[in-house]
């Protein structure tokens, strides 16, 4: 192509403007609406047919679950954006809140305690887009082998000398467990501040991928990875950071968690295991990359866990739940994130 | 020729290697392993694993990053349906169980194929989707562990002979799959995992390749249920479960390769066998409350180290979108 490129007719910008914006409501804002619709009809169908669905109570303890699996798949968005995956998150949840508990019961100050594990969390994510950087194909497997190895050492580290594996009993504090306990004040407000702080991260992180030229680089490299090299883009610091970012959250979650249950355990992150892939996926992220974002994401935390609680209302356990679970993806997934013909790309 | 098994040797130099290293400390802590009796009991137990890992093989090499995460729930899905619906049926005919699991298998990994086929969505997802789905079905169907086998079936559960049918089941299966590699159909999977693009551009019909790769899976994943239906003697709807994750892991050991085209599963069967060594090992050691991380901890080391070695023996860059 020439440049400067030669003015054109307005009547051709017009109709490339036009057929711009058909393509925004063609890919990501379709999923997108789709899930509001499918949201909103869920929330009228469960208010109508289960009794106390509406209340303020319920709606807090969506909430408050919400805030967990939005900032435990907040990591796997990213990664996804890049066409990556994490499936250390769980492991990482799991340690995470396991030492923090055991850092409780030690000399250390709690605020302290907090940090070392999130710098943990955001070392083995680091950890995990080194390794997997040459085997971007493997990436899931590299992470379930470095999640399997976290969990194993943290337990053994904290086990060591103590007769009750799995678990670990410690005090505790009181502020912290305000932060995801489900009777928590914001401010004398009557709902848990981890559903502020979720709040405010999705704005911030929703804001800098679409106004910051390092969010614009997750686009650019889950896009085509060969024009974001031109664009001087470094694809490994770009897939290293958001592998970072999720073992961060992923260690937040987990910190979280051992607020909201008050005792260290580390099974605790191991229905996060595909829950933060299954809403990623119905929130409208493909898995291939470049496209959805975490507000995609949000929506689709809320519709799993509004599915969940109306599910519960419903009677049905845990095992139902999963069934369901999976029954929605296939079709979620078909609307928006099916791949064109073998013959449409060659 | 030549070049081709020091190739074919190249990719098994891995597992091969872990599997003679594990062996000797195996030897060497657990000498009762080695014995006719010790040796039986190994093959009962990691049966369900060696096919598990050789039924996700054939999908790994067909490409599109397609690992089959449904494999455990489904096996155990097999397993509770045994035990439940053939049960209450008071089906108990070796020749219609045998049919029944592989039948199942089989039709379950048709479906998955049809949908990562016609649906066009990636693999991954479909069998993600899958896992969650029968993971909530064998509990609906099963809700604890429980009920029995056939007899025949539950007799294999006593493990103290070792020519007896779970070895014939895996000679079977390895004799399935030397036939199998022979076949031109064998060749159109590797090449559709390797490119598809290719493969579609040169005649392969990769329709038909890709169904092909997962009913072979069908009849593997079929013959791991049995084995695990006689291992247990009842029907347990979460034992399958582990199995997905330790499956892959198996595989990932053996050097097949996530990305497609490389491959088989001689590599799996070594890394299953790895596996069950390490376990061997780690339960000579008098860990007390900790040997199930030691074991967690062994095998996600295991992966990533064979992953990294993985990377540094074959010249795999970065995938280019």
């Amino acid at each position: 192509m020439e440049w400067p490129i030669p003015l054109e007719n307005p009547e051709t910008t017009m109709a490339s403007q036009a057929s711009l914006r058909k393509n925004l409501l063609s890919s990501d804002r379709k999923s997108l609406i789709i899930g509001i619709v499918l949201l909103a009809v869920l929330i009228g169908v469960a208010s109508m047919s289960v009794d106390g669905f509406a209340s303020t109570n319920n709606a807090r303890s969506i909430l408050l679950l919400a805030s967990f699996l939005g900032l435990a798949a907040l990591g796997q968005t990213l990664v996804a954006t890049v066409g990556g995956l994490d499936l250390s998150i769980p492991f990482v949840i799991g340690a995470s809140n396991i030492l923090l508990a055991y850092l409780f019961g030690t000399s250390i100050p709690p605020a302290l305690g907090i940090f070392i594990i999130a710098v943990l969390g955001a070392a083995i994510g680091a950890l995990n887009g080194v390794l997997s950087y040459r085997l971007q194909g493997q990436a899931l497997i590299l992470t379930l082998g470095i999640g399997f190895s976290l969990v194993g050492a943290a337990q053994i580290f904290t086990t060591f000398g103590s007769q009750y594996s799995g678990t670990v009993f410690s005090q505790v504090p009181a502020w912290f467990s305000n932060i995801s306990a489900i009777n928590g004040k914001t401010l004398g407000m009557p709902f848990p501040p981890v559903v502020l702080i979720w709040a405010v991260v999705s704005a911030i992180l929703i804001f800098w991928i679409h106004h910051n030229r390092a969010g614009r680089a997750l686009y650019a490299v889950g896009n085509n990875r060969t024009a974001a090299s031109v664009l001087s883009i470094s694809e490994f610091k770009v897939w290293v950071s958001t592998y970072t970012v999720s073992g961060l959250t992923a260690s937040i979650t987990g910190m979280l968690l051992l607020g909201f249950s008050g005792g260290g355990f580390v099974g605790v992150g191991d229905p996060y295991l595909f829950t933060t892939v299954a809403a990623v996926v119905v929130g409208g992220t493909s898995l291939l990359g470049g496209s959805g974002g975490y507000g995609a994401t949000i929506v689709g935390v809320l519709v799993l866990q509004v599915l969940t609680s109306f599910l519960v209302g419903l009677g049905l356990n845990y095992a139902a739940q999963q069934t369901v679970f999976g029954l929605l993806i296939l079709p979620m997934v078909a609307l928006y994130a099916r791949a064109p013909h073998i013959r449409y790309q060659i | 020729m030549n070049r081709k098994i020091l190739n074919q040797f190249n990719h098994l130099a891995v597992p091969l290697g872990l599997v003679v290293i594990l062996g000797v400390l195996a030897a060497m802590r657990a000498p009762q392993t080695f014995t006719y009796v010790g040796l039986a009991g190994a093959v009962l137990i990691a049966a369900p694993l060696i096919l598990a890992a050789m039924a996700i093989t054939p999908i790994a090499i067909a490409g599109r990053g397609g690992v089959d995460l449904s494999i455990g729930p489904m096996i155990g899905f097999v397993n509770v349906t045994i035990v439940v619906w053939l049960g209450a049926l008071e089906i108990t005919n070796p020749f219609a169980v045998f049919a029944f699991a592989i039948g199942l298998a089989c039709l379950w990994q048709f479906l998955l194929a049809m949908i990562i086929i016609y649906v066009r969505i990636s693999p991954i997802i479909a069998s993600l989707a899958g896992y969650m789905i029968l993971q909530g079905v064998n509990l609906v169907i099963l809700p604890r562990p429980g009920g029995f086998a056939p007899d025949w079936l539950g007799d294999w559960g006593w493990g103290t002979e070792l020519l007896g049918p779970v070895l014939y089941i895996l000679i079977a299966a390895c004799a399935f799959w030397f036939v199998f590699q022979r076949t031109p159909m064998f060749q159109h999977i590797r090449l559709m995992g390797a490119d598809e693009r290719t493969a579609y551009t040169s005649g392969v019909n990769i329709v038909a390749a890709r169904i092909a790769a997962h009913l072979v899976a069908g009849v593997f994943a079929g013959l791991a249920a049995l084995c695990l239906t006689g291992m247990i003697g009842s029907g347990d709807p979460s034992q399958g479960n582990t199995l997905t994750l330790q499956a892959i892991t198996a595989l990932v050991l053996g050097g097949t390769s996530l990305s497609g085209g490389k491959g088989g599963v001689t590599g799996s069967i070594l890394g299953a066998v790895a596996m069950y060594l390490v376990f061997v090992v780690l339960s000579s050691f008098n860990f007390g409350a900790i040997s199930g991380y030691m074991t967690q901890l062994s095998y996600g080391l295991m992966l990533v180290l064979s992953l990294l070695i993985s990377l540094l023996t074959t010249q795999s860059r970065p995938r280019t979108a």
